[in-house]
């Protein structure tokens, strides 16, 4: 059995740390292409992707962004067109375009995790002052930045919690 | 004032560390009104830690161990959830820390 994505499922780890070395650009590239092969319902085309790397735009990105522990030498940041949603017909309530966010992320972090790059997800930030920041066109708003760079050697402790269920304990087989 | 003087009134933030941390608090305020409760002293200690940071290379002798305790007891991912009562005690000790600073710094434990 070739156990070769399962093993990089596995082994993938938020990066909260990265060093100042650059991502190339055809790194960064092919993170970027993962994203047209994540699962989207009916490859509806709704999302954006915003790319930033040079330094002054990633700090004020980064000022803007309170969840964002790491300092990115580049960054995708995953939007939905909502003007397009809304002429798609989806109702405000509809999950569906932030499920696709969701699918686009984690396969932008498994990518960059497949070419050695460290990467994080970040979603506290201020959509409005992000938005600002990057000139998104009336209607597009930013929900989920995908953090790239060069995972540090030494990396904040992975948040801990006491008690609560275990793996097992989540998970239904058949009717309940 | 860049250098410190008697009285300890050192210049220890430049204006580009004072935007920074303008917005990172004003955004934490609005993304704090969508997040976890848990979320607000995990935002407000990555602030201390960050102006602990920037203040460090500048701030006087009698400052600087404080600010590095600071940093120290900011952990960036620590939430109440990990260790309540432990949390709690650290958050504590740093806030005893704190005012052990503002004691000698201000002489507050001579005679009036």
């Amino acid at each position: 059995m070739n156990d070769t994505v399962l093993h990089a499922i596995r082994t993938r780890r938020v990066a909260r740390a990265l060093t100042d070395a650059p991502v190339g650009h055809d790194q960064l590239r092919a993170v970027l292409d993962s994203a047209r092969y994540a699962p989207h319902a009916g490859n509806r085309r709704l999302h954006r992707y915003v790319v930033a790397t040079q330094p002054s735009l990633l700090r004020a990105v980064r000022m803007v962004s309170p969840g964002m522990l790491q300092r990115p030498t580049a960054a995708i940041v995953v939007c939905v067109d909502w003007e397009q949603v809304h002429n798609y017909g989806f109702s405000p309530a509809n999950p569906g375009p932030y499920i696709d966010v969701g699918t686009a992320a984690a396969t932008l972090l498994l990518a960059a995790h497949s070419i050695g790059l460290g990467a994080g997800p970040v979603t506290s930030f201020s959509r409005t002052a992000l938005a600002t920041i990057l000139k998104l066109p009336a209607g597009v708003r930013p929900e989920l930045i995908v953090c790239l760079g060069h995972a540090a050697t030494e990396q904040p402790p992975a948040m801990r919690r006491q008690g609560g269920p275990g793996w097992d304990d989540l998970i239904q087989w058949e009717r309940g | 004032m860049t250098a410190e003087t008697e009285d300890e009134s050192v210049r220890v933030l430049d204006e580009g560390g004072a935007v920074e941390l303008l917005a990172y608090l004003v955004t934490a305020a609005r993304t704090q009104v969508d997040e976890a409760a848990e979320y607000a002293p995990m935002r407000l200690l990555t602030a201390a830690g960050r102006l602990a940071e920037m203040a460090e290379p500048n701030a006087s002798a009698r400052l600087r161990p404080l600010l590095r305790e600071i940093r120290q007891g900011c952990s960036e991912t620590a939430v109440q959830a990990g260790d309540p009562a432990g949390y709690v005690e650290r958050l504590d000790a740093l806030c005893r820390t704190v005012a052990e600073y503002l004691v000698r710094s201000l002489g507050l434990d001579g005679p009036p």
